[in-house]
């Protein structure tokens, strides 16, 4: 047994060797300064496939429709642009986005982070599994499904309403409308930020809260100077990875909107597949990224890149 | 404590109402499964399996089913070594147009998944690989990818670099470094983000759309297009069925790795 | 067209009539040429829709000839740039048989995606409608005609159904109205309730968008096919301009719905069949068969009186419960109370009046 495992050791030693001497022979030292770059590499590749379509979007946002044949048209045009321009209606619909993505990244993060502060922090092997669990199951139930459940819940006859006529109380009108939406995307968004925030507070030795403790601070400014500084990495991560879905959603709006409440990834829906008009779509999809991207780059130049970058205390 | 008790009520008032809101429409759709009845329901009239037995019936739900499974797993696959690579990458290396390439590895979260499904449905048919499977499963991969990124780099971000620093200092060569010290210290983002990276692709029903077609359909899609016409209770016996496959899935890594692993950070 | 393609196209045509005259199950040698794919993909509604292709078209389809017959029930806007990027891209389409709303189709066919239908053997004697109007040739065929039909709540409504669209408008149904998403099928009708004419469409659709304004304010749910029978079973709304199909479906399966033409008419259309470019020749074919197929007498009745539809097919009796039905449209004094906008006008109008509709009620 022991030797088998020596040979087996010195085996792994061998071939550690081996590849340790294969990489240095294909990666010469010199250009160590550009591990990074090469490591990131496949990412960027992966990615560059998305990059690809972008190019798509912008070609085709530059042609205008000819409803007489449906396709666009040969000649540039900056017609989209314009018709988008025109039309408050797109205006309206992007702000409604906007003010909903701000409003669910918000809360989100606010609801999750007892969350996850309690998964990380509590003493109960019971209790975090159960944390754990109710964390993981709504994942597996489609955005669909758990819209229809709502229904059932909050719909005119559902089982909020139904008690409230229990009581004498007069009905509510408590879905599709622009709350719910909200309500939904928050409910939906919430399992991704916890997620993003445990590792942060994870990273949270304890006894730099008990310290804070021990000198006679409340948990609230605790919190405030210690634990929620400290875990920033997390919620700027979580922020910014609420903020871009709910911002680019299609799904939640339509479900629990009522068809009144669409948002921006609805409009560019609508071109593409209702009016046929890919060129409008096109044009809609490139405000929305480079919308969405501009205020992505402002949140890491102003905030730092969250989870995703250098823990500035440690340099 | 008074203190104490305080942060203890504010913060598991809080964490109830999490509770609440994620498991209740859940519970609705387990109950609402097992209705006797025609229409989705809670209570449910009567209790019968008929769904299920539906369900299990259709001619296409098994192949669907295990399709959904081959792609997920492709998208995992492809996304553990290039997400961690990335990560390591993005916390451990300085670069020029550092915070540009950040946002540029977000572009899968900012351009709506509509645009992301035609503008990859026109680039794989244009080099003739639309109609097989596998490129779905990269292409779910790259819609969900910051997520595996970002799972990987907060378990970087945790690793002290001293740590990879003694172990060159100790003389390590560096592969031996990323073996022994790097790659275990973030092995519990990576089953974070592996973990994400499967659960999403195996719901994802909108850029699967535009890939797939009626012989290489999967099960989110499927369910997508039937929704489109009626929705009968048999909608909410898949989702039973997801989340039967969610806590069988839960159990294994809790018995093969324990689910602390996602709290871990050393 | 020159002379001598009508000729080629005649002498095709007669030898396909013969062909079909000796009958599809006898399998002339013409057509046992062909080489028999093991399955064709048709594009379908599901629901009640799906059902009745299956029953009517389909499974007789597979009986006669031995091909299977797979229903993808991909959305009919959805599957439009997949087909459009597979046949400019030059490769095989997804699917072999579209079924789809002629306005679709119309765009499809300008589009240049669809394969002639002209040689077809069963198009003779079908009824005008069948034919597409402002197209040349067959690149699609029409098989029935549809009616978007006030449906309600008869509970909700005592005192008998709604005589006028002007219900939509009514204070008392605040939040319980429905209307397609797009406001497909009531476009035409909106302008006609809104106080102007028939004549006014497409160049003055301003009485039908003073008719939406106020139509906001009684705050609709917008939705597809499907919701509308989610928000009657779940007493969500108690009226809804909707095709009969999902009315009559949804009554079938137990719920209390009925419908009603009110006095300004509703819209009736057409649904059809085309077959897209880019499949290989064995394939085209018998794509061809299975649309040729569903034009026969029997699938025909079948699949429309599941429907509840009028075929094209004439001479066909409506099902039981639908004789004398405002919804179910045979004689033209049927068709007087019904607005039919001609499929040229609805193609080149109605991504205007769809936009129009979105500026109102998403504002």
């Amino acid at each position: 047994m022991q030797r088998n495992q020596i040979i087996r050791t010195r085996l792994g030693w061998k071939l550690l060797d081996g590849i340790e001497r294969l990489v240095s022979a294909l990666w010469p030292a010199r250009f160590k300064g550009s591990v990074g770059r090469v490591l990131l590499l496949p990412a960027v590749l992966l990615i560059g496939i998305l990059v690809i379509g972008l190019g798509y979007m912008i070609e085709y946002s530059f042609h205008e429709l000819d409803l007489s044949t449906y396709r666009l048209k040969d000649e540039y045009s900056l017609v989209n642009y314009a018709v988008i321009a025109d039309r408050p209606v797109y205006m309206r619909v992007l702000n409604r986005t906007l003010l909903a993505a701000l409003i669910v990244s918000v809360t989100t993060v606010f609801l999750a982070f007892p969350y996850a502060y309690m998964l990380v922090r509590t003493r109960s092997a019971l209790t975090r599994k159960f944390l754990l669990i109710a964390l993981f199951l709504p994942f597996f139930i489609g955005q669909v499904v758990r819209a229809y459940g709502w229904l059932i819940i909050l719909g005119k006859q559902g089982l909020i309403n139904s008690l409230l006529e229990g009581l004498g109380l007069p009905a509510l009108n408590l879905i599709y409308n622009y709350p719910s939406v909200i309500f939904g995307l928050i409910q939906y968004m919430l399992p991704f930020a916890i997620l993003l925030i445990v590792p942060a507070v994870a990273a949270i030795s304890e006894d730099v809260e008990l310290a804070s403790e021990g000198l006679g601070a409340n948990w609230i400014s605790t919190f405030r100077h210690i634990v929620l500084p400290l875990a920033r990495p997390g919620l700027i991560g979580a922020f910014v990875v609420v903020f871009t879905l709910t911002l680019t959603d299609f799904a939640m709006p339509e479900i629990l909107g009522g068809g009144t409440t669409d948002f921006i990834a609805s409009a560019i829906y609508d071109s593409f597949f209702q009016l046929s008009n890919a060129g409008l779509g096109a044009a809609l999809s490139m405000i929305l990224v480079m919308i969405g991207s501009v205020i992505v780059a402002a949140i890491f130049y102003l905030a730092g890149t969250g989870t995703l970058g250098v823990r500035e205390q440690s340099r | 404590m008074r203190g104490a008790r305080s942060k203890k009520i504010v913060l598991w008032s809080i964490i109830w109402f999490n509770i609440i809101t994620l498991s209740l429409p859940t519970v609705i759709v387990i109950g609402a499964s097992f209705t006797a009845g025609e229409i989705i329901q809670f209570p449910p009239e009567g209790f019968s399996l008929r769904w299920y037995q539906k369900l299990w019936q259709l001619d296409d739900f098994q192949p669907a089913l295990m399709r959904t499974f081959y792609v997920s797993i492709i998208c995992t696959l492809i996304s553990i070594p290039v997400g961690t690579l990335a990560a390591i990458a993005t916390v451990r290396y300085r670069f020029r147009f550092q915070k540009s390439i950040q946002v540029y590895l977000l572009l899968p979260f900012t351009i709506p998944l509509v645009v992301s499904g035609i503008s990859m449905m026109i680039f794989f048919g244009e080099i003739r690989i639309l109609g097989s499977l596998w490129p779905v499963g990269m292409a779910l991969c790259i819609i969900n990818l910051p997520f595996m990124i970002w799972s990987v780099s907060a378990s970087v971000n945790a690793l002290d670099p001293e740590l990879e620093n003694a172990a060159y200092n100790c003389g390590a060569p560096p592969v031996q470094a990323f073996l022994t010290v790097t790659l275990p210290a973030v092995m519990p983002g990576v089953i974070t983000g592996s973990m994400l990276m499967f659960i999403l692709a195996f719901n994802e029903f909108l850029v699967s759309l535009f890939l797939t077609d009626s012989r290489t359909v999967t099960l989110p899609v499927q369910i997508y297009n039937s929704i489109r016409s009626i929705i009968t209770p048999d909608l909410a016996a898949v989702s039973v069925i997801y989340i039967v496959i969610a806590l069988i899935a839960v159990w294994l890594l809790d018995r093969l790795v324990g689910l602390e692993i996602f709290l871990r950070s050393k | 067209m020159s002379m001598i393609l009508d000729t080629k196209t005649n002498r095709r045509t007669v030898l396909k009539t013969g062909a079909a005259a000796v009958g599809m199950l006898a399998m002339p040698s013409v057509l046992r040429a062909q080489e028999k794919p093991k399955e064709i993909i048709v594009r379908a509604w599901g629901g009640a829709w799906g059902d009745a292709l299956k029953a009517g078209v389909a499974d007789p389809f597979t009986e006669a000839t031995g091909i299977k017959v797979r229903l993808d029930f991909t959305e009919d806007n959805e599957i439009k740039p997949k087909i459009w990027a597979a046949v400019d891209q030059g490769r095989v389409p997804p699917i072999h048989v579209n079924w789809d709303t002629t306005t679709n189709a119309t765009i499809s066919a300008l589009r240049g995606a669809t394969v002639d239908l002209s040689d077809l053997s069963n198009l003779k004697g079908l009824l005008p409608l069948a034919k597409p109007s402002g197209l040349e040739g067959y690149p699609l065929v029409n098989t029935y005609a549809y009616v978007y039909v006030c449906a309600y709540r008869p509970e909700a409504f005592p005192d008998g159904p709604p005589t006028s669209w002007n219900v939509l408008i009514d204070p008392k149904f605040k939040g319980r109205i429905a209307l397609y998403d797009d406001g497909i099928g009531f476009n035409p009708i909106s302008v006609i309730v809104g106080g102007g004419t028939f004549a006014d469409i497409p160049d003055n659709m301003e009485p039908g968008y003073e008719f939406y304004r106020k139509l906001k304010q009684n705050e609709p749910l917008l939705g597809e096919d499907a919701d509308f029978t989610t928000w009657f079973q779940k007493g969500e709304i108690d009226v809804a301009c909707t095709i009969s199909v999902n009315a009559r479906a949804a009554k079938e399966s137990g719920i209390d719905v009925a419908w009603t033409v009110p006095k300004e008419g509703c819209k009736v259309d057409t649904d059809g069949l085309w077959v897209p470019k880019g499949l290989p020749a064995n394939e085209e074919h018998w794509a061809k068969e299975f649309v040729n197929f569903a034009l026969t007498k029997d699938a025909q009745q079948k699949w429309c009186s599941m429907l509840g539809l009028p075929p094209v097919y004439p001479g066909i009796e409506p099902p039981a419960d639908l004789v004398g039905d405002p919804s179910y449209p045979t004689t033209p004094e049927d068709f007087a109370k019904l607005v039919s906008v001609p499929s040229p006008v609805l193609v080149e109008n109605q991504p205007i009046w769809f936009a129009k509709f979105n500026e109102i009620f998403q504002g």
